[in-house]
C-alpha cells in the first residue's frame, strides 16, 4: 500500500498547549506550537497524518525517570503558593530561567504525555515516525528543572522505547546541548545520545568533546561542539558523516530526533546560521534508515521561524512537497512581510573552518571506533596490548599489603568530581557546578556569576582533564580500574587526554586540587 | 568594505583609555545609536595574560601547561636532568617551578629544539612565548564604548584541544581562551559545566522486554485518535466539506444578532466564518462521523440552528478588547495581572489565546511602532572607516619624517631611531617609531612591532622589555608566595609586588565604572543596562514617556533656561556699553557681540575701581520722564481740539508696504480667518475655570470620554488655581513627574490650564509623536512635540498656596521677574522655607 518514502505519521497535539504562558518576557512560547498546528490544518498537511490528542502523563509515569520529591514539588507548586515553597524552588531551579506559571504541571504532562504516548505507538509498530511539536525538553534533569524544561518529556520517551529496543539513538540538533538527556544516559550503552550544539560561554556549559559517556556508557555520548555561525553547509558536511558513522556502529533498533529551532537563523537565543531548509535536511537524512522514528520539538525563540521549520519539518516525514506561499491562517500576519515558508540566511561570519569541523569529525571518529562493534557481541574488542600494565599492577599487589603511592593517588578524587559519599551535604555537590550561576537566557544585568566567591582560587580551576575517566565514583573500585584501562587503551591512539589525566593526579597530588579533594570512600 | 563592516557578535581591537597601551580586545553584544547619532556599542570584555592579578597569572600557567606540557613532555624527561641546575638556579627565589616560565627557560637552556624532532607539535620557547600572548580570559563584564574606539576585527574562540596551539600561530589576529576570569571576584574558572554521574543523575534502564503483545499499555488510556488519513475521502471531497461548513458558519452569524453588531458586513461575517477553529471543528466533525460528509453535514445544522464556532478574538466584545488593550498598557504581559484586575470574569487561557490573535490585529500596530523606533536604534552592523592610527590617540608616537624626536627640525631625517635599533626586532629603520612603556623602563619600537605590540600586547619574542617584566612579575609574587625566600629576596621583592596590585586594582576599578540607568523616581531605582530599557520602563511602570536617545523627538521638547545675570555681567554692560550696543542687539538679534573684546575692555576699565565706585555702577538711574498724570492731561488739554495726526487715515489712503511679512491667513469656507494655533500660550489669568474656552481649542477631547470619563467630570466641576509665580512661570508639564503623581483632578486642571487637550496616552503610558487636536474650525492640527512646555515645571501644594496669599500682589510680581531672589517671607508658614519654589522644580530627561 504504502510507497517507500510514504511513512504512517502519528502526530501528537492538544489544543490547550498554546494556552500556557510562561511569563512576561521570557523567551519560550508554547504558542509556537499552536501556530506550527494551524500551518500544518492549512496546508493540509493535518489530513495525512494520524492525529492524536496525548493524554496527560502521570506523575507515575514521570517518576520512570524523576525523583519522586521533584514531581510531586512540580504537582504542587502554582503562582500563589510559591512563597510556601521557597527552599524546594532553589533546590528544584525553578524560578528564574524555570518560572513558576499557571498550568505548569499541565503542561508538563501534556508534553510527556505525547512523547510516551508516541513511544509506545512505535513500540507497537503501531507508527513508524511519530512527531510531538510539545516535547523535545532535554535540559530536564531528574530532579531539577534547568533551561526552561521541567520534566524531560525525551527521556520518559527513551525509556519506554528501550522497553522493546536494544539500543536508541538520541539525536539533539537544538543550539543547546542536550545535556539533561545525556546526563540520564550517561552510563548506558543502550542509548547512545548525540548532541551538536555551540559550546563555549553557553548554556548549559555542556557538551565538550571530551564528555563522551562514563562507565559502560562510554563512548556512548557523542558530543559536537560547535561555534558560532554554523551554516546549511557546514551543518551537514558534520552532521551527515558523523550520524552515518553512528547508524554504522551503534546500529539503533530506534531513533529520536529533537528538532529545536533555536539552531535557526535569526534566532532570538541562538547563533546558528540555519535555514529552514538546513534544519530540515537533518531530518530528511534521519528519516532515510527507516528506523522508527520520533521527532520532538524543543527550543526555538524566534516562534514565526519556528512554526515554518516544524511545519516544513512535519512534510518532510510526510514526503509531501509544500508550497513556498505560506496558506492563510490565523496566525498569518506573523509571518511578514514575505509570507513564505522558507528563510534565508544572514550574513554573519561562521566561526566553525572546515579545518575546524573537520579535526572534531576525526576525533569523533575515534571515539566510535572504541565501540563494540557489531550489534550483539557484547565482548568487548580492545586489543591485548592497549592494556595499560598501569592498571594491572592492583591485581598484583597483594592486598594486605600497603597500596603503592602511584595506587593510591589514583584513587585520589579531585575536588570537583562525583562522589556519593555521605559526608557531603545537600549543596555541597552541586556548589561546584560552574554554570550552576548560569542562564540560558541572557539576563539584563550579569551578576550572578560573580556572587561566588572562593577563599582559595586554586581549587576553582577545574581539572577537566581528570574528568573524562574519574568521572564513575559510583563504581565500585573494580569497574573503575577497569574503566580507566579503557581510557588508556584509547589514550595510545589519541596521545594525550588520558595520559595526562593520569600523570596529573599521580604527581599533581602537591597541588591545591589533588590533596584537598582526596576521598576515602573508593577504599 | 566588508573588513569595516562591524556586526553584534564580532571580535574587535578597541582603543585602550591610556594612551599607549595595546589594544583591549572585547566582542561586539549590542549596537546602538544614542540621542546625538553616534553609534555606541556593548562589549563583553576579554582579558590578557597581563591584565590578570600576578596569583592568577600563575593559576592560569598551571592550567595552560597542562596543555603545554604533554606536548612538550619528551623534552622535559630528556633536557630536565642536564638542565636541572639551570633550573634551579632561576627559580631560587622562589619555589614554584610549577609554572611555564620554569619549563620555557629549561626547554631554551637544555634540549632547545631537539623537541621538535620528537614530536611534531613541541614548541620552542619562542612559540610558547607568543601562544601566551595569544591567550586570552574571558569575563562575563559587560561594557559600553563609543563604536570610534573600534581598531579593527579580530577572532576569540574556545580552544577546542584538537586544534593545535601553533594554527593560532600561522593566522593573525586570532586569540583563543579556555578560562573564564571575574575582575570583581578576581577568579579564573573554567569554562565548562558537568554531567553529573551517580543513581541521582541516571535513569534506571528497563531490560528488554521479549514480546511487544506483553504490554500492559493501553493506547487508548494513552492518546485519542482526533484524525486518520484512513478514509474513503478524497481531498476534494474534504475541501468542500470545509466550504461548506464556512457557509454555514456565515449564515450562523447572520442569524446571531451579537455577531450582526460587530460584524454589520457580510465580509466580515465570511472572514470570521473562515477562522481555523470553524474548520478544526468541521474536521473533528467529519472524524466523529466517521468521514461520512452526510452525517458530517446534518450535524452541523442541528435543530437547535447551525453551528457557530467562535475564537476569542471574535468573542469579545468590543469593551473588553477595550479593557485588554488598556490593560496591556497598564501591566504589560503580565496576564495574571491583568486577568486579575481587568478581565475576571476570563479564564488566563481565553486571554492569551486572545493576547496572541490579537497580535495579529491593526490595534496592535501602534505597540509596534514604538518598538520600531526602538529597534531602529539597535543596529545589526556598523560601519567604521579605517583609522588613521597616525598623530592623535597616541601622544608617543614619533613620525620620523616630521622630525619632532629631539629637536631635528631639518625635515629630511632618516628614518631612523637616532641610531638605537628598534627594541624588539633590531630593525634601524622605520616609518614611525613608537615608544612603549613596558614597567619601569621605556623602549621604542618600530612601526610592524608596535602594531604587534598593540595587538598582542607583548613583544614577538622574549626579550629584556616586556619579557622580563613579566618574569620579574612572576618572580616577585613567587617571592612573596613563598615564605622560605631568603630575606633579601624578600625585601627586594616586596616592593615591586605591591606596586603591582596597585595598577591591577586600578584596572579592575576602571573596569567596574560601569554606567548603569538607573530609575529615577522615588521608591523604584531600578537599574537598566540601556537607556532605551529604562524609557521602556518609565512607560510601563510610571507611565512617563521619556525621551529613548532618538535623535527623533518622541517625546522631546524644547530644554527649558533661563538666564540669570549676575552683578558683574551687569557692571560689564553698563561700562562697556559702547562694545555691547544693547540697543542695536536688541534689535538685530544676528548681531554679534565680541564677547572677547567686552571682556578685555571690562577688565581694563574695572582694573582701578573700588568696590563703592562698581556699587555706584551698578545702580540704575530713573529717567525722568514725567508723571502719565502730566501727559495725559497735557493730550486732553482744552482748546488744542483733535490734532491732526489724530485723524485716522481713509482705509484705501493707507500707504501699502513693499512686503507683507505677516500676510493674513485664509480664510475658512465660513468666512473666518484660520489662524495657526499658538501652542504655547500660557494663560495669564490667575484662576481658570477649566469649563470656560480660553483657547482656540475647544472643550476636551471626546475620545477620553470613553476611557476616562470620571476624570472629564471632575475636569469640569473644579476650578482650580494656577499660580504662575516663583521661578520663571512654567506651564505644567504634559508628562508630570511621577515621584508626585498629582491626583486626577489636578492633573486635569493642569492639562485645562495650560490648554491642552486632556489625552489618553498621558495617563497610559502610551507614546505618541505627535497628538491630534480638533481645532476650533473643525480642522485637524498637528501639535508638534517641538513646541510642548517644557521640561520643567512646578506643582504647588497647599503650603505654597498659603504662602503665595501671604504675598502681596507686588512681591508676587517681583519674584515673578526676578526668580532667584529669595522671597522675604515674613509669616510662620507651616512650612516655612526660605525657597520653597526651588525645592520643587522638577527636571525631565
Amino acid at each position: 500500500m504504502q510507497s517507500h518514502s510514504k511513512k504512517r505519521v502519528c502526530y501528537y497535539y492538544d489544543s490547550d498547549i498554546g494556552n500556557y504562558y510562561y511569563g512576561q518576557g521570557h523567551p519560550m512560547k508554547p504558542h509556537r506550537i499552536r501556530m506550527t498546528h494551524n500551518l500544518l490544518l492549512n496546508y493540509g498537511l493535518y489530513r495525512k497524518m494520524e492525529i492524536y490528542r496525548p493524554h496527560k502523563a502521570t506523575a507515575d509515569e514521570m517518576t520512570k525517570f524523576h525523583s519522586d520529591e521533584y514531581v510531586r514539588f512540580l504537582r504542587s507548586i502554582r503562582p500563589d503558593n510559591m512563597s510556601e515553597y521557597n527552599k524546594q524552588m532553589q533546590r528544584f531551579n525553578v524560578g528564574e530561567d524555570c518560572p513558576v506559571f499557571d498550568g505548569l504541571y499541565e503542561f508538563c504532562q501534556l508534553s510527556a504525555g505525547g512523547s510516551v504516548a508516541a513511544a509506545v505507538k512505535l513500540n507497537k509498530q503501531a507508527s513508524e515516525i511519530c512527531i510531538n511539536w510539545g516535547g523535545g525538553l532535554h535540559h530536564a534533569k531528574k530532579s531539577e528543572a534547568s533551561g526552561f524544561c521541567y520534566v524531560n518529556d525525551i527521556v520518559l520517551g527513551i525509556l519506554e522505547l528501550l522497553k522493546y529496543h536494544q539500543r536508541v539513538l538520541y539525536i539533539d540538533i537544538d543550539v543547546h546541548h542536550g545535556d539533561g538527556v545525556e546526563e540520564a544516559f550517561y552510563t548506558t550503552d543502550r542509548v547512545m545520545t548525540v548532541s551538536f550544539h555551540k559550546y563555549g560561554e553557553y548554556f548549559p556549559g555542556t557538551g565538550d568533546l571530551r564528555d563522551i559517556g562514563a562507565g559502560k556508557g562510554k563512548y556512548y555520548a557523542v558530543n559536537i561542539p560547535l561555534r558560532d555561525g554554523m551554516d546549511d553547509d557546514a551543518y551537514e558536511s558534520i552532521f551527515v558523516p558523523i550520524i552515518s558513522k553512528v547508524m554504522e556502529t551503534f546500529q539503533p533498533a530506534a531513533v529520536v530526533l529533537q528538532c529545536g529551532a533555536d539552531s535557526l537563523t535569526g534566532d532570538r537565543l541562538g547563533c546558528f546560521n540555519l535555514t529552514v531548509k538546513g534544519h530540515g535536511k537533518c531530518v530528511e537524512f534521519v528519516k532515510k534508515y527507516n528506523l522508527p522514528f520520533l521527532m520532538v520539538g524543543g527550543g526555538g525563540y524566534t516562534i514565526r521561524n519556528v512554526s515554518r521549520c516544524w511545519t516544513y519539518e512535519t512534510s518532510v516525514a510526510l514526503a509531501v512537497e509544500i508550497a513556498n506561499e505560506l496558506p492563510y491562517n490565523d496566525y498569518f500576519e506573523y509571518f511578514g512581510p514575505d509570507f513564505k515558508l522558507h528563510i534565508s540566511p544572514s550574513n554573519m561570519t561562521n566561526q566553525n573552518t572546515s579545518e575546524y569541523l573537520e579535526k572534531i569529525k576525526n576525533r569523533l571518529f575515534e571515539n566510535l571506533r572504541m565501540l563494540p562493534h557489531a550489534p550483539g557481541v557484547q565482548i568487548q574488542t580492545i586489543p591485548e596490548d592497549a592494556i595499560n600494565d598501569e592498571s594491572d599492577d592492583e591485581d598484583k599487589v597483594d592486598k594486605d599489603d600497603r597500596l603503592p603511592q602511584s595506587d593510591k593517588d589514583k584513587r585520589i578524587v579531585p575536588e570537583n568530581e562525583y562522589s556519593d559519599s555521605e559526608d557531603e551535604g545537600e549543596g555541597g555537590r552541586r556548589d561546584n557546578r560552574t554554570y550552576k550561576g548560569q542562564r540560558k537566557r541572557p539576563r539584563l544585568d550579569k551578576d550572578t556569576n560573580s556572587n561566588k566567591a572562593s577563599s582559595e582560587t586554586s581549587s576553582e580551576i577545574k581539572d577537566e582533564k581528570d574528568k573524562g575517566d574519574g568521572a564513575d565514583g559510583e563504581e565500585s573500585t573494580a569497574s573503575n580500574t577497569n574503566s580507566t584501562s579503557n581510557n588508556n587503551s584509547n589514550n595510545k591512539s589519541d596521545n594525550d587526554t588520558g595520559a595526562t589525566a593520569n600523570a596529573g593526579s599521580g604527581s599533581g597530588s602537591g597541588s591545591g586540587t589533588g590533596a584537598k579533594g582526596a576521598k576515602e570512600n573508593n577504599i | 568594505m566588508a573588513t569595516n563592516m562591524y556586526r553584534v557578535g564580532d571580535y574587535v581591537y578597541v582603543e585602550a583609555t591610556t594612551p599607549n597601551s595595546p589594544f583591549l580586545i572585547r566582542r561586539i553584544e549590542e549596537l546602538n545609536k544614542n540621542q546625538t547619532g553616534n553609534v555606541e556599542a556593548k562589549v563583553m570584555c576579554f582579558y590578557r595574560r597581563r591584565d590578570l592579578p600576578n596569583p592568577l597569572v600563575q593559576l592560569a600557567d598551571k592550567h595552560q601547561p597542562a596543555l603545554d606540557e604533554d606536548r612538550t613532555s619528551p623534552t622535559q624527561t630528556s633536557g630536565g636532568a642536564g638542565s636541572a641546575t639551570g633550573n634551579s638556579g632561576s627559580n631560587s627565589s622562589g619555589g614554584a617551578n610549577n609554572n611555564s616560565s620554569s619549563t620555557a627557560s629549561g626547554g631554551a637552556g637544555g634540549a632547545g629544539t631537539g623537541g621538535d624532532a620528537e614530536k611534531g607539535e613541541a614548541l620552542t620557547s619562542k612559540q610558547r612565548y607568543q601562544i601566551k600572548q595569544r591567550e586570552l580570559f574571558l569575563s562575563r563584564q559587560v561594557e559600553s564604548i563609543p563604536a570610534t574606539q573600534i581598531r579593527g576585527k579580530c577572532s576569540v574562540t574556545l580552544l577546542n584541544e584538537t586544534e593545535s596551539l601553533q594554527s593560532y600561530l600561522n593566522k593573525d589576529d586570532t586569540f583563543f581562551y579556555c578560562l573564564v576570569f571575574d575582575p570583581n571576584q578576581k577568579t579564573l574558572l573554567a569554562d565548562k559545566g558537568e554531567i553529573r554521574v551517580g543513581s541521582r543523575y541516571q535513569c534506571d534502564i528497563p531490560a528488554k522486554l521479549k514480546d511487544t503483545a506483553t504490554d500492559e499499555r493501553k493506547l487508548e488510556e494513552l492518546e485519542s485518535l482526533v484524525w486518520t488519513p484512513e478514509h474513503s475521502l478524497t481531498d476534494r471531497k474534504i475541501d468542500q466539506f470545509l466550504v461548506v461548513s464556512r457557509s454555514i458558519g456565515t449564515f450562523a452569524r447572520a442569524l446571531d444578532c451579537s455577531s450582526s453588531v460587530k460584524q454589520p458586513s457580510l465580509h466580515m461575517s465570511a472572514a470570521a466564518a473562515s477562522r481555523d477553529i470553524t474548520l478544526f471543528h468541521a474536521m473533528n466533525i467529519l472524524h466523529k462521523h466517521e468521514y461520512s460528509i452526510e452525517e458530517s453535514m446534518s450535524s452541523l445544522v442541528p435543530s437547535t440552528g447551525p453551528v457557530l464556532c467562535r475564537d476569542e478574538i471574535e468573542d469579545w466584545s468590543a469593551s473588553e478588547a477595550n479593557l485588554f488593550e488598556e490593560a496591556l498598557d497598564k501591566y504589560g504581559k503580565d496576564f495574571n495581572d491583568i486577568r486579575q484586575d481587568f478581565l475576571p470574569w476570563k479564564t488566563l487561557k481565553q486571554i492569551i489565546e486572545y493576547y496572541y490573535m490579537w497580535k495579529t490585529t491593526d490595534r496592535y500596530v501602534q505597540q509596534k511602532r514604538v518598538k520600531a523606533v526602538e529597534a531602529e536604534l539597535k543596529l545589526k552592523q556598523v560601519y567604521i572607516p579605517q583609522y588613521n592610527n597616525n598623530g592623535k590617540g597616541n601622544g608617543a608616537a614619533v613620525k620620523a619624517s616630521g622630525g619632532i624626536y629631539n629637536g631635528t627640525t631639518n625635515g629630511s631625517t632618516d628614518l631612523s631611531n637616532n641610531g638605537k635599533p628598534c627594541e624588539s626586532c633590531g630593525a634601524t629603520k622605520s616609518s614611525q617609531w613608537n615608544s612603549v612603556s613596558s614597567g619601569h623602563s621605556t623602549c621604542r619600537l618600530c612601526q610592524s612591532c608596535w602594531e604587534y605590540w598593540r595587538k598582542y600586547g607583548s613583544m614577538k619574542s622574549a626579550t629584556k622589555g616586556d619579557g622580563g617584566d613579566s618574569e620579574a612579575k612572576k618572580k616577585a609574587s613567587a617571592a612573596a608566595t613563598t615564605p622560605t625566600a631568603t630575606s633579601a629576596g624578600v625585601g627586594a621583592a616586596t616592593t615591586p609586588t605591591t606596586v603591582v596590585d596597585l595598577n591591577d586594582d586600578e584596572k579592575i576599578s576602571d573596569l567596574t565604572n560601569r554606567q548603569l540607568h538607573r530609575c529615577s523616581i522615588v521608591n523604584c531605582g531600578k537599574e537598566f543596562k540601556l537607556k532605551t530599557h529604562l524609557a521602556r520602563h518609565y512607560a510601563q511602570a510610571h507611565g512617563i514617556a521619556i525621551s529613548s536617545g532618538s535623535p527623533r523627538p518622541i517625546m522631546k521638547t524644547r530644554t527649558a533656561f533661563y538666564l540669570h545675570t549676575n552683578p558683574m555681567t551687569r557692571v560689564a554692560r553698563a561700562i562697556c556699553r559702547s562694545i555691547v550696543k544693547p540697543k542695536k542687539a536688541a534689535r538685530q538679534s544676528a548681531y554679534a557681540i565680541n564677547a572677547l573684546l567686552v571682556k578685555q575692555e571690562f577688565t581694563n576699565r574695572i582694573s582701578g575701581k573700588s568696590q563703592a565706585e562698581i556699587k555706584k555702577l551698578l545702580l540704575l538711574k530713573p529717567k525722568d520722564r514725567g508723571s502719565v498724570t502730566k501727559i495725559a492731561n497735557r493730550l486732553g488739554a482744552p482748546g488744542s481740539g483733535p490734532h491732526e495726526w489724530l485723524i485716522l487715515t481713509p482705509k484705501d489712503k493707507m500707504p501699502l508696504p513693499l512686503v507683507v511679512s505677516f500676510p493674513k491667513p485664509p480664510k475658512a469656507p465660513d468666512g473666518s480667518l484660520m489662524y495657526d494655533r499658538v501652542p504655547n500660550k500660557s494663560p495669564d489669568v490667575v484662576a481658570v475655570p477649566a469649563d470656560k474656552e480660553l483657547t482656540i481649542i475647544p472643550t476636551q477631547a471626546t475620545s477620553t470620554i470613553r476611557k476616562r470619563a470620571h476624570e472629564e467630570q471632575q475636569l469640569n466641576g473644579t476650578e482650580v488655581t494656577i499660580v504662575p509665580s516663583g521661578p520663571p512661570a512654567k506651564r505644567p508639564n504634559k508628562d508630570p513627574m511621577p515621584s508626585h503623581c498629582p491626583s486626577p483632578e489636578q492633573f486635569a486642571a493642569m492639562m485645562a490650564a495650560s490648554g491642552q487637550p486632556l489625552s489618553r496616552h498621558h495617563l497610559n503610558g502610551k507614546q505618541k509623536i505627535a497628538q491630534m487636536a480638533r481645532g476650533g474650525n473643525g480642522r485637524k492640527q498637528v501639535i508638534s512635540w517641538m513646541d510642548a512646555p517644557d521640561d520643567v515645571y512646578f506643582r504647588a501644594n497647599d503650603t505654597h498656596k498659603k504662602t503665595r496669599k501671604i504675598l502681596s500682589a507686588v512681591d508676587l510680581r517681583r519674584a515673578a521677574r526676578k526668580p532667584w531672589r529669595t522671597l522675604p517671607i515674613k509669616t510662620a508658614a507651616p512650612e516655612p522655607s526660605s525657597r520653597p519654589i526651588e525645592s520643587q522644580i522638577v527636571i525631565l530627561d
